[in-house]
């Protein structure tokens, strides 16, 4: 928390300890670690937890936890991270090992076992969040009523000493009496928007400040964090993803989470600039249902998803898809719709598409050709592969046929109409992202004000002398500094209103 | 409009070339005056006492003046790639690397001009120069945007903000080298490390909450076109690693045994986070990989 050394400076110096040596070579910019009083009266358990709060609220602990975080990030943002789907399937990790060990070679199954491969979801990770997490409550606790009390009830008698060990002090000798000189220097500084208090026990004590409450939106600041984490989690336990919602032009599917809805895609257009060949358009024309009656009708494109209720459909990919109709022996259609070609072989040359016909017990792969030079399937060409839904899904037969041909497979008659397109979706639910975006103001706000409106603070000791008075004016931070010149400045503004020749 | 904005990249880069020779003689002519101070050679003869101090002087206006001549020219190179391209300047690796330089002089002669600092120019330009020199080497033809960069308000503002906090963390990174390769006793006529301490951390002060709204407008818009605010992008993580290095600096200032050059290190770490961001489209992969360099 980078201003407490602006929030008190004076902790040191204005305890009654300030009498002590201690107070001297303590730089008063530094706050004194508070001991507790009675430490050797403390059983070993009340000091085994003094020593847990007090290494929760350290700042050094909290940096070391900081710069951790960072580092695990960067092993994030260097080593390949698995996607989503690969984490949970034993199976599909093996293969994903496989596919990158060619890089990381005898390091993979180490790096695997580190979890190092999925270090957002790691347990190094987890554990580093939750101690900075703790460590970020346990130190705004702490200085909740330090802050609050700086800006509410100031030390304004902070003892002689502290003029003399400021890093800044200066001393003016006036002829006016003490309060002549107290109401001079109040108006100087309200001047520079300062505020001032003052208490008098023979001695007149002041205190000038500016922008008190802008430490406390340090808190705001930090706190804000635990909000987007707090969000981060919701959306992780109560949303709602699928990265793969398949459209195919003409074809309809239920708006998953919403009861009743019907998402159906009427068109998807790409387009291309026609001098790079670069994609410049993906627009899926969509159109909701619900309960039967048209609820809503977008474009939904790269920048521009469509929202239903809370659901939200993003444009993510897209491909060719075949029409396919399939019809039984009755001639009645069980069938008829856009297939998504989204998988490929292995080889990669061919694109895949599966579908299943409930009423026949049966799942249908399409495949697609490799191009004109394909032996199997030519364009103008679908691969039409039957199994057997449940059991052992033992194929049933196998054809390749025409467009526009219908051919008779494994007891049903199957068409393919012609190659259309489908569009992949990415639909999503997020209940956690309002607290995210809340946490989001609240960090921005937060940190402008504590770093643009930093607290300042200058005390000044008035002491009535014959034919006169002497004013001391100091204040904590460095005279080289901006906050030092504001110092200098408002020093020669009191003396020229006093008509003392300032020394620049 | 793009020849115009070619001639006035032109126009920046020799200025910048030049300013930087002027900052070098303007070093090298008041290290000379200091040491001349320091060995205790006679002014009293009068010739150098008379000759170094204004020659230093105006040298380094010189040098100045073609500094901010190449601030203005960088500022035009980017009005008229806007005008040419119908967008904010800021769509590819080019577009990128010139205004990030822009960003770094603008945030250099902010501060010239508060702290009257000249010396951090020898950090800072070199890395300007090197960004446009960079710029040079890749092509600069103008490529219509690809669909998930259609958001022209978000395009130019994200990379607005990116621009002046990463300009401010090359002056925080000028200020801690200068910090750290200050031997313990001479000084060289170097700022006091206390002014280069202040610097570095009132350019994190600015840069940090430009960062963390570049952050939070990338989550906007990642929301928007990829239809979630974080996924553990490269881009997202190295930005985020810059992040929290800059926010332990921030702890650090205020923490016993931190401070100095424990710190100034932390600035040193925070802006290689900070070019491992930038540069990271062209090793990542992942969803920021356009570029211009495909």
């Amino acid at each position: 928390m980078a201003h407490n050394a602006r929030t008190r400076p004076i902790a040191a110096a204005s305890a009654p300890a300030n009498a002590q040596p201690s107070a001297s070579t303590t730089p008063p910019a530094t706050p004194a670690v508070t001991k507790a009083p009675d430490e050797g009266a403390l059983g070993g358990m009340d000091r085994i937890l003094e020593g847990l709060w007090h290494l929760l609220t350290s700042m050094k602990v909290a940096l070391v936890l900081i710069l951790v975080f960072a580092g695990l990030s960067l092993i994030g943002a260097l080593v390949i991270q698995a996607p989503a789907g690969v984490t949970g399937d034993p199976q599909a990790k093996a293969e994903w090992l496989d596919s990158i060990r060619p890089k990381y070679g005898g390091w993979t199954g180490i790096m695997d076992q580190l979890q190092l491969f999925e270090i957002f979801g790691s347990i190094w990770f987890k554990l580093v969040v939750g101690a900075l997490s703790i460590s970020l409550i346990a130190c705004s606790i702490h200085r909740v009523t330090g802050l609050w009390h700086t800006a509410t009830r100031p030390h304004v008698n902070v003892g002689e000493r502290f003029f003399e060990h400021a890093p800044q002090h200066e001393v003016i000798q006036l002829h006016q009496g003490a309060d002549a000189a107290a109401a001079q220097v109040r108006e100087t500084f309200r001047h520079h928007h300062y505020r001032m208090l003052s208490e008098d026990d023979g001695v007149t004590h002041l205190y000038m400040d500016k922008n008190r409450w802008a430490p406390l939106f340090s808190l705001i600041g930090h706190l804000s964090l635990l909000f987007i984490l707090v969000g981060a989690i919701v959306g992780g336990a109560l949303g709602y993803r699928d990265g793969n919602f398949m459209l195919a032009e003409g074809a309809s599917a239920a708006v998953p989470t919403v009861d009743g809805a019907v998402i159906k895609l009427e068109a998807f257009r790409d387009s291309y600039y026609a001098e790079t060949g670069a994609p410049a358009d993906y627009a899926s024309d969509v159109v909701v249902y619900q309960d039967g009656v048209e609820t809503a009708r977008h474009t939904i494109r790269v920048n521009d998803p469509l929202r239903y209720r809370d659901m939200t459909f993003y444009q993510a990919f897209y491909g060719t898809a075949a029409a396919m109709t399939v019809t039984d022996e009755d001639g009645a259609k069980v069938f008829e719709e856009g297939v998504p070609l989204a998988w490929s072989t292995d080889d990669g040359a061919r694109k895949v598409g599966t579908f299943v016909v409930p009423s026949a017990g049966l799942t249908v792969w399409v495949i697609g050709t490799a191009g004109p030079t394909d032996p199997v399937v030519k364009p103008g060409q679908m691969r039409v592969e039957v199994y057997q839904s449940s059991g052992d899904g033992a194929p049933v037969a196998s054809e390749t046929i025409d467009q526009g041909k219908a051919v008779e497979i494994g007891g049903l008659s199957f068409l393919f109409n012609r190659e259309t397109q489908f569009t992949g979706l990415s639909a999503s639910k997020d209940p956690g992202a309002i607290l995210v975006w809340i946490g989001s103001i609240l960090l921005l706000v937060g940190f402008t004000v504590v770093f643009m409106f930093p607290h300042r603070r200058v005390w000044g000791r008035i002491v009535a002398r014959p034919g006169g008075s002497t004013v001391s004016l100091a204040a904590a931070g460095r005279k080289e500094t901006i906050a030092g010149k504001e110092f200098t400045d408002i020093v020669n503004d009191v003396r020229r209103a006093f008509s003392v020749p300032s020394r620049a | 409009m793009y020849k115009m904005s070619e001639y006035a990249f032109i126009a920046a880069v020799l200025s910048t070339a030049l300013a930087m020779i002027g900052y070098i003689a303007y070093a090298v002519s008041g290290l000379r005056a200091a040491r001349m101070q320091t060995a205790g050679v006679s002014m009293g003869t009068g010739t150098f006492a008379f000759v170094v101090g204004p020659r230093t002087a105006s040298i380094g206006k010189y040098a100045t003046i073609l500094g901010l001549l190449a601030t203005a020219f960088l500022a035009a190179f980017l009005v008229f790639r806007a005008l040419a391209t119908g967008h904010g300047p800021f769509s590819n690796m080019y577009e990128f690397s010139i205004a990030f330089a822009f960003g770094i002089l603008a945030a250099y002669y902010w501060f010239e001009i508060r702290y009257h600092q000249r010396i951090l120019a020898l950090v800072a330009l070199p890395v300007a120069l090197a960004l446009m020199l960079y710029a040079m080497s890749i092509p600069s033809t103008i490529e219509p945007l690809v669909p998930a960069l259609q958001n022209n308000l978000l395009l130019s503002v994200h990379v607005a903000t990116a621009i002046v906090a990463y300009g401010s963390f090359t002056i925080a990174f000028a200020a801690s080298v200068l910090y750290l390769i200050q031997p313990a006793g001479g000084r060289w006529g170097l700022p006091k490390p206390e002014v280069l301490d202040e610097i570095g951390y009132k350019a994190i002060v600015v840069g940090w909450p430009f960062l963390t709204l570049v952050i939070v407008l990338g989550a906007v818009w990642a929301d928007v076109a990829w239809g979630r605010y974080w996924g553990w992008d490269p881009k997202e993580t190295a930005s985020l690693v810059t992040w929290l290095i800059y926010g332990a600096y921030l702890h650090a200032r205020v923490v016993r045994g931190w401070r100095g050059s424990k710190s100034a290190w932390l600035l040193i770490l925070g802006f290689g986070a900070t070019l491992l961001t930038y540069f990271g489209n062209l090793f990542f992969g992942g969803l920021h990989s356009y570029s211009g360099l495909g």
